[in-house]
């Protein structure tokens, strides 16, 4: 495998990483289960956000909007046409990465602050759009209820979203590790010297763009089946950019492990705030976190524990 | 003889400020042609046309007989065509052996994707350039002035394009440094690559060069051998303006 | 008709203002300050705290509102604006973060729920045939009168042409004697003074409520994009668009598609026009 140049110990740590992740269940109980399932799919729209934010410096502040197009999609065909879920999730993935084409694909021809910015108002745009318009499909601002569930009980839950999760983190890592992936890296850098090294930037982007579509079509459509409802406000929120962008940040840009560590990191910790802070004022504390290790540290827990692992390895050579 | 470049009639207007003022000229293959002309000449602007960073107001610019003023920069990169900058944009935090693989790669996501680096390919140009083999894993926010200069050049070769278009490649260079790349160069003018440059050290330029043509706001002053345009009247009072 | 003229004046007014305040930190940095919505929210709820929960006059409300704006600004940009040295995407990131913190913080002290704010100036009167609140009007003329100043302030001042300066070339501001770091500082601070100006008469014109800021910072950042950055004139005109759209989708059709129709114009212009309506290209 020459392309992805992997080594040994590549191997040990996604073994270790995916046994742990299925042993779970023998672990610990249903309760913290169903928190880990949130953060399975927290983990997987934060992959998602950084494979075209996180790389390539393009902020997406619209990500919401993806992941509730892949919940609505689903959402509607199976409640109000009675399309069996094994069709309406990949039609779901399908209808995410082309409606996203349609509608962010023009801004990614614009500057970085620009495409942040129409990214943003496209997800407000569906705020205000969605509760309005056919409101016999899209149930308006009460949204769609009773969709149908994939599994019964926390276990299998959890087996189900650890399970997409380790499939989606392993193909970002392995596409991350290509060519492609150094390219995209490398836009975010400096977008006009991967042009004058004769690349299309625009393909390269549109590329990334839809594989984030598609990974956030995929895990929106699943996570509204868990769930069982969907409303516009739970899906096309500030609140949910928020938690996507907070989780890729503690964690580490540009890697993959950083945005799973940080998704956890994330959901446990507002777990454990609820007894003391019942709404959405728990992220205060946890944006005050984020803010601070921001500012210290741009690239998150992953450098802080790079820096760590390099001291060592120094101290004893 | 068959031309490299032919530009004709060039023409870029920022607002009411002419940037290239109708200039016109050719270059053959394996020709060296250096650009002279005091700062704000109006030098990079016209390699930012040729690459098509910048459209042109009007004219022509023709890369091997064929028009290219419709095409974005990666098709004329693609065509043979490349550039260096006079302040390097590397990829601050790729190593040097990546920084030189985002050049070497096609523009093809298939070929992105499912083909591998050619790390020999890699290492045989940092090297050609001057790199020791340890600093191949440095990253480029750790190399100093003059290696990055090397670095963007390397880039530069590595898009497989046999016109350069060199824009200040020994500025803050030693001058065992600016020996090494002006040796580089003529073994690419031995290979037949093509080149255009725009240096503000003209001793070091004029052995590298077969021929200059000297620019002031735009407009062509002067064409022919280094000397004839070096001692033209109007190159001698635009840069004696300078100073 | 006339109704629709006179809201129209009115909402333009109030989003004029609003955007005035982004104009001055884009014009300087160019980054999408998102925590520009938390001024427009802090400075409602200190308003709403000052004078209603705890009984204190409008115009101390107000002028409370007005201080821990500013205060916003200045701290912001002392202790994160600065310390990023204008990497443009940490900016846009932590701004972010910070204005859904404001968004807890609020939610924290005043509660989940939307407040209504007690008219500013209460009472009714008719202009033109349509009837029009006190309390609108004066928005909208404090608006005015506040754009007017801020005019009078940016062309007529020594601080004010130092900043203009700072925005076209930091570097060249410098060179002639003006203290950049200086003169962001007052900006970031006139800023967030202009912001929690314009989040009381937001508030008092919709309601109060925690996630208030989000399509009013949007509809700024746009109007300040679209009408071409650094033109006040452009903003304005701009300004007079949205007001005058939005005004007259919910006259004539449905109040509920109102915010539909300034997205798509936002995304839109944005899109097919990136250099906005009124201004140049940059290069």
């Amino acid at each position: 495998m020459r392309t992805l140049d992997l080594r040994p110990h590549h191997l040990v740590l996604w073994a270790a990483f995916i046994a742990l992740m299925l042993l779970m269940p023998l672990m610990v109980g249903n309760g913290t289960l169903r928190t880990m399932i949130f953060a399975c799919y927290l983990a997987m729209f934060a992959i998602s956000w950084d494979i075209l934010s996180g790389r390539t410096g393009y902020l997406s502040f619209g990500h919401p909007f993806l992941i509730g197009i892949g919940a609505y999609t689903t959402g509607i065909l199976t409640r109000r046409y009675g399309i069996p879920v094994e069709a309406s999730i990949p039609i779901a993935v399908l209808v995410t990465m082309a409606g996203g084409l349609i509608i962010l694909l023009p801004a990614l021809r614009i500057k970085g602050s620009y495409f942040a910015l129409v990214t943003l108002a496209v997800m407000e745009l569906m705020l205000q759009l969605v509760p309005v318009i056919r409101p016999d499909l899209t149930g308006g601002t009460r949204g769609i209820s009773r969709l149908p569930a994939l599994t019964r009980g926390a276990e299998n839950g959890y087996y189900l979203a650890a399970g997409l999760m380790l499939a989606v983190a392993l193909f970002a890592w392995l596409l991350m590790r290509t060519r492609l992936g150094t390219a995209l890296w490398a836009i975010g850098m400096n977008e006009e010297s991967v042009r004058g090294s004769g690349l299309s930037t625009t393909r390269l982007k549109s590329f990334a763009f839809l594989v984030s579509a598609g990974i956030a079509g995929l895990a929106g459509a699943f996570y509204a089946h868990y769930l069982g409802s969907i409303t516009p406000r739970s899906f096309f929120d500030i609140n949910i950019l928020f938690q996507i962008i907070v989780a890729v940040l503690i964690g580490g840009a540009g890697t993959i492990i950083g945005p799973i560590i940080g998704a956890f990191f994330m959901v446990f910790l507002l777990e454990w705030l609820r007894p003391y802070m019942p709404g959405t004022e728990r992220f205060f504390v946890y944006g005050s976190i984020a803010l601070v290790l921001y500012m210290y540290q741009p690239k998150g827990i992953m450098a802080i524990v790079d820096t760590i692992v390099s001291k060592m390895k120094g101290s004893r050579a | 003889m068959t031309l490299a470049l032919e530009v004709r009639n060039l023409v870029k207007k920022f607002g009411g400020l002419t940037a290239t003022n109708d200039l016109s000229f050719d270059l053959a293959k394996g020709e060296s042609l250096g650009l002279i002309g005091p700062n704000g000449a109006g030098k990079t602007t016209v390699f930012s046309q040729i690459m098509g960073e910048l459209r042109q107001t009007s004219g022509t610019i023709k890369l091997y007989g064929e028009e290219i003023s419709k095409l974005t920069t990666a098709e004329r990169i693609a065509k043979g065509v490349s550039r260096t900058y006079q302040v390097p944009r590397p990829f601050a935090e790729l190593s040097v052996r990546e920084n030189i693989r985002v050049g070497l790669m096609p523009d093809s996501l298939r070929a992105m994707i499912f083909g591998a680096p050619d790390r020999s390919r890699e290492a045989e140009l940092a090297q050609s350039i001057g790199f020791a083999p340890k600093d191949l894993d440095k990253t480029a926010s750790e190399l100093a002035m003059g290696d990055l200069r090397k670095l963007e050049f390397a880039r530069t070769l590595a898009t497989g394009a046999k016109l350069l278009l060199l824009d200040e490649v020994f500025a803050g260079l030693t001058s065992g440094e600016i020996g090494m790349i002006a040796e580089l160069i003529q073994d690419l003018r031995q290979r037949g690559f093509t080149f255009l440059m725009v240096s503000h050290d003209l001793p070091a330029m004029e052995p590298l060069v077969d021929r200059a043509i000297a620019i002031e706001r735009g407009t062509m002053l002067a064409n022919g051998s280094f000397a004839d345009v070096l001692g033209d009247k109007s190159v001698r009072a635009s840069y004696l303006g300078e100073s | 008709m006339m109704q629709i003229i006179v809201q129209g004046l009115l909402l333009s007014g109030l989003y004029a203002l609003i955007a005035m305040g982004f104009m001055l930190i884009f014009s300087i940095g160019r980054t999408l300050n998102l925590a520009y919505g938390a001024y427009i929210m802090v400075g409602g709820y200190i308003y709403f705290w000052l004078s209603q929960q705890l009984g204190m006059p409008k115009i101390v409300g107000f002028a409370g509102a007005v201080m821990v704006g500013a205060l916003m600004g200045f701290l912001k940009h002392r202790l994160i604006v600065k310390p990023l040295k204008g990497d443009a995407v940490a900016v846009e990131i932590s701004t972010l973060i910070l204005a859904i913190i404001m968004q807890s913080v609020m939610v924290l002290v005043f509660g989940d729920a939307s407040k209504i704010l007690l008219p500013i100036i209460p009472g009714v009167v008719t202009v033109a045939g349509a009837q029009v609140t006190f309390n609108i009007l004066a928005a909208t003329v404090m608006s005015w009168i506040i754009i007017a100043a801020l005019y009078a302030f940016v062309r007529g001042t020594h601080i004010g042409r130092a900043m203009q300066a700072v925005s076209m070339d930091e570097k060249g501001a410098a060179i002639s004697g003006v203290d950049p770091d200086k003169i962001n500082m007052i900006t970031w601070a006139i800023s967030g003074a202009l912001g929690a100006a314009g989040g009381v008469f937001f508030a008092s014109y919709t309601q109060l409520s925690p996630q208030m800021w989000v399509a009013p910072v949007i509809i700024s950042i746009a109007i300040v994009i679209v009408g071409g950055i650094g033109s006040i004139i452009g903003t304005l005109i701009v300004a007079h668009i949205i007001g005058f759209l939005e005004v007259s989708i919910v006259a004539l059709w449905a109040p509920e598609l109102r915010g539909v129709f300034t997205m798509l114009l936002i995304i839109g212009v944005l899109v097919m026009r990136p250099q906005g309506l009124f201004g140049r290209e940059e290069h």
